[in-house]
């Protein structure tokens, strides 16, 4: 695929061009269907649906290569929702062709689990990552964290979730949308578990104004640009936008960041049983998780050094397995508040 | 034009066609709509989801079509009938819009005036309800008028009669009298078939209704399919898609059929006139002020229309993070450097490849389409053709999905059954026309003289069609660059295309690298549009296909 694309593009050039590697063009999206070999060791491709950043993917792969020079990927990155479309449209032809799911939540890769897709047990979670991280068919690779972001210089800064619902914050707060983000799920998920919060929180936040947007990049940009003052949001998204320049701040409430785990699993259909476990276990080996850390994500692994949590910043937990379950009752409750 | 022996084969080759690119994928999807019976069929047309989107569907495209006809109607009465030299600029001008990929003229709007966005901050300009079907009606039309525009344009250039208006005139009618009377009913085929363009082009439209309508809740039913296919993992949901899929087909296939009918009766109805050239009435009708006005006009549509969300666009693409002012203390490349990590070379490489196909195997199925057919068998054919492109985009890609899905997939060959199947009538059009004006007896006199077949079509038939060939080469392989609705649902790991790199750039990127991304995909765009548009003009039919 190293073609020479800087050059001036000509429609003659591209017509005789598209003769000789049109075998290729067409052929490329079926190298999934190329037996791979069930060792660890020779050649094989690894396909990979993932909804993970790219940098992360892209260094995380490349790392898994240098010591396994055989390995190639073919790699499918999109938003939860296509992923599930791929899925879907795979389960009607003829079978899930990924061997690898990378997800962002555990909550739609729960429910793959549910469906029969993925395989138990894929390989032993390395000592020292908390249990409540994984499943039987999730593995944690990475942990993410939600957060405030503050527009620069805007006063008071909130120290606590439930500030929020406070008159300082009338039409201040962007929170993003639990159906179109697995993150604010999350959050839904810890508010209406948590005692002194529960679904009410969502009608007071409601009542004091606060704002539905769609993703947790568009509370960064709308925060970023004045439109509101502080939204909920994920560390991953503050700290780019602080480093580039941006006007906003990263605060970090109490009791703490609501945290929830990128998961990874393997598909029930991959019949590339090892090289599936040798790629899980270099995502969750010292090496692949300074790859997750340099790409800006908290690892999971202890002892490998991730980006700085606020001194004193504590984090709080959702009950996944709690939360699985009621999916659809708790967003039907949200969205009686937050109505579309 | 080929030899009568070649007809029949010609005949069933294109028929073979047709069956496996439109009948089989549109019959597979009516199988899967019907798979629960009639009554399951009709619980899911009926639920309250697939009623909103059929009729956010109808009302955006009734609203498109009047709005785009009207203004396309006045653009071309306004500019067509100026002199030669001041209207060349202004044409360009007023097609612009429609070389914008129609995903890059809703994020540059939503950029430019949405809330939050550069003239927001710099001015607290937004356009009210721009995200929202306000704003998917006004975007849709800015992009249909140019449609509408060249249709009628080339019905002024058959159809109006400059010698029976200045008759009129002379005979003491004033201008709207002469314009109710003489020019709109000689105008009106032209205008129904605009009306069934911007229809259909507006029913099928797919990116502007997800970038503009979906963060208000706004579902069409393009939009609708594209998000249960999200959700399809249950099969009730899969099912509600399919039968969305095959109603919005129905949609489109009536209201062909209803304009068609309309068409007949206008076409009989009005005398056809010969070609004439409009620069005298144009002379006659107005003056350097009204000329003056002319142009202050479209010159202020297409600042708002499409040079400001561009300007917008470049400055998103060249500053450093949201929040910050486009000035040259905050611009940065780096968003282009994101915009091309991952696949995206990759994505552009599949694009241009399987665009280029797709243009020349499209004009190889156009040979015997338009050559080796005859009479009632090519209109036939032709009407066949058409349906391709009119069936939309997300229920033709869920159709083949469904019919050939098995075996490819996720792979580019789907892509491209997809690609030919929608296109097919891209090439056809111009072809056709092309053939309408040669001249029969010049192949048989090279028949007679000895030449074989090949050597006839080679040598007598293909070169003066050179440029209708050209032309619809080259619009198709536009077409199937900008493409997206098909491909962001027929892609698979490692057979992305650009556009659907760049539709996950903006769910899962920066607004930064996302117009990077735009406007790498729109200046080449643009630049082969204008070429063509340019080239056009030797030939004498509209690209647009109506």
């Amino acid at each position: 695929m190293a073609l020479p694309l800087h050059r001036p593009f000509r429609l003659g050039a591209a017509l005789a061009l598209a003769a000789t590697t049109a075998i290729t063009a067409a052929c490329s999206g079926s190298a999934s269907a190329s037996p791979g070999s069930s060792a660890a060791t020779g050649s094989y491709t690894i396909t990979m649906y993932t909804s993970a950043t790219q940098k992360t993917v892209d260094a995380v792969v490349a790392g898994y290569k240098r010591t396994h020079p055989g390995a190639s990927f073919s790699i499918y990155r999109a938003v939860t929702g296509d992923i599930n479309a791929r899925i879907a449209a795979d389960e009607r032809t003829g079978g899930v062709r990924a061997d690898v799911i990378w997800g962002t939540d555990p909550l739609s890769m729960e429910a793959y689990a549910k469906d029969g897709i993925l395989r138990a047990h894929p390989i032993t979670v390395p000592a020292g990552i908390p249990a409540q991280y994984s499943t039987e068919y999730l593995i944690p690779t990475r942990l993410l964290y939600n957060v405030l972001v503050v527009h620069k210089g805007f006063t008071p800064v909130p120290a606590s979730w439930s500030d929020l619902t406070q008159p300082a914050y009338r039409g201040k707060v962007a929170i993003s949308d639990p159906a179109a983000a697995g993150s604010a799920f999350a959050v839904l998920g810890y508010f209406a578990q948590t005692p002194g919060y529960g679904m009410a929180y969502f009608s007071k936040l409601k009542a004091n104004g606060a704002v539905q947007v769609s993703t947790p990049t568009e509370v960064v940009t709308d925060v970023a640009d004045g439109r509101y003052q502080v939204g909920i949001t994920l560390d991953s998204l503050v700290r780019p936008a602080i480093k580039a320049g941006s006007p906003v701040e990263m605060a970090w409430p109490e009791p703490g960041a609501i945290a929830e785990y990128s998961p990874i699993a393997v598909t029930a259909n991959s019949k590339k049983t090892a090289a599936d476990a040798a790629f899980l276990d270099y995502v969750l080996s010292k090496p692949g998780q300074q790859e997750i850390a340099a790409t800006g994500w908290q690892p999971v692994l202890p002892g490998v050094p991730g980006p700085r949590i606020p001194a004193g910043g504590h984090e709080v937990w959702p009950n996944w397995n709690a939360l699985f379950p009621q999916e659809k009752q708790l967003l039907t409750r949200y969205q009686a508040i937050f109505g579309a | 034009m080929l030899p009568a022996r070649a007809r029949p084969v010609s005949v069933v080759l294109v028929v073979a066609l047709l069956g496996a690119l439109i009948a089989v994928p549109v019959g597979q999807l009516a199988r899967t709509a019907f798979a629960s019976g009639w009554s399951g069929a009709m619980a899911a047309a009926g639920s309250r989801q697939a009623v909103l989107a059929l009729e956010h569907t109808a009302l955006v495209s009734v609203l498109v079509t009047a709005f785009a006809v009207i203004c396309g109607g006045a653009l071309a009465l306004v500019v067509e009938r100026r002199p030669r030299r001041s209207r060349t600029l202004l044409r360009l001008a007023v097609i612009s819009p429609l070389l914008i990929p129609e995903f890059v003229l809703g994020f540059s709007w939503s950029q430019a005036y949405g809330p939050s966005g550069t003239l927001d901050r710099a001015a607290g300009i937004t356009v009210p309800g721009l995200l929202g079907p306000t704003g998917v009606v006004l975007v849709l039309t800015v992009h249909a008028i140019p449609l509408a525009y060249l249709v009628i344009a080339a019905g002024l250039a058959t159809r109006a009669e400059p010698d029976l208006e200045l008759a009129a005139r002379a005979s003491g009618a004033n201008g709207r009298t002469v314009l109710r009377t003489v020019t709109l009913p000689l105008l009106r085929p032209a205008l129904t078939a605009a009306a069934a363009l911007v229809f259909v082009t507006s029913t099928n439209s797919f990116a502007v209704p997800q970038v503009l309508g979906e963060p208000a809740g706004f579902a069409t039913m393009s939009t609708l399919i594209f998000n249960d296919l999200n959700l399809s993992a249950s099969p009730d949901v899969f099912n509600q898609l399919a039968v969305v899929a095959l109603e919005q087909t129905a949609l489109v296939l009536a209201a062909i059929l209803v304009f068609g009918l309309i068409l007949r009766r206008t076409a009989t109805e009005s005398v056809r006139g010969p070609t004439t050239v409009g620069e005298r009435a144009a002379v006659a009708a107005g003056g350097h002020v009204a000329s003056r006005i002319t142009t202050a006009l479209v010159g202020l549509y297409v600042l708002i229309a499409t040079v400001v969300p561009l300007l917008v666009l470049i400055g998103v693409a060249l500053t450093r993070g949201p929040g910050l002012a486009p000035t040259p203390a905050n611009w940065t490349t780096s968003n282009f450097a994101d915009a091309f990590s991952g696949p995206t070379w990759v994505g552009l490489w599949h694009s241009l490849v399987l665009a280029a196909l797709a243009a020349v195997i499209v004009i190889v199925m156009c040979l015997p389409t338009v050559l080796g057919t005859g009479g009632r068998a090519r209109t036939t054919l032709g009407a066949g053709v058409l349906l391709g492109y009119a069936v939309p985009g997300s229920a033709l890609a869920v159709g083949i999905l469904i019919a050939y899905g098995s075996p490819l997939e996720g792979s580019a060959m789907i892509i491209l059954i997809a690609y030919l199947a929608k296109l097919w009538a891209v090439g056809h059009r111009p072809l056709s026309a092309g053939v309408d004006r040669l001249v029969p007896e010049h192949a048989m006199a090279a028949r007679a003289s000895g030449a074989g077949p090949l050597t006839a079509l080679g040598s007598v038939v293909l070169p003066p069609l050179r440029v209708a060939l050209l032309t619809g080469a080259g619009l198709v392989f536009v077409l199937a660059v900008q493409e997206v609705t098909m491909s962001g649902i027929l892609y698979g790991p490692g057979s992305e295309t650009f556009a659907a790199v760049i539709l996950n750039q903006q769910d899962l990127g920066s607004d930064g690298a996302t117009a990077a991304l735009a406007l790498t995909m729109t200046v080449p765009l643009l630049f082969i549009g204008l070429l063509l548009v340019a080239g056009r003009r030797r030939l004498r039919s509209p690209e647009a296909v109506a």
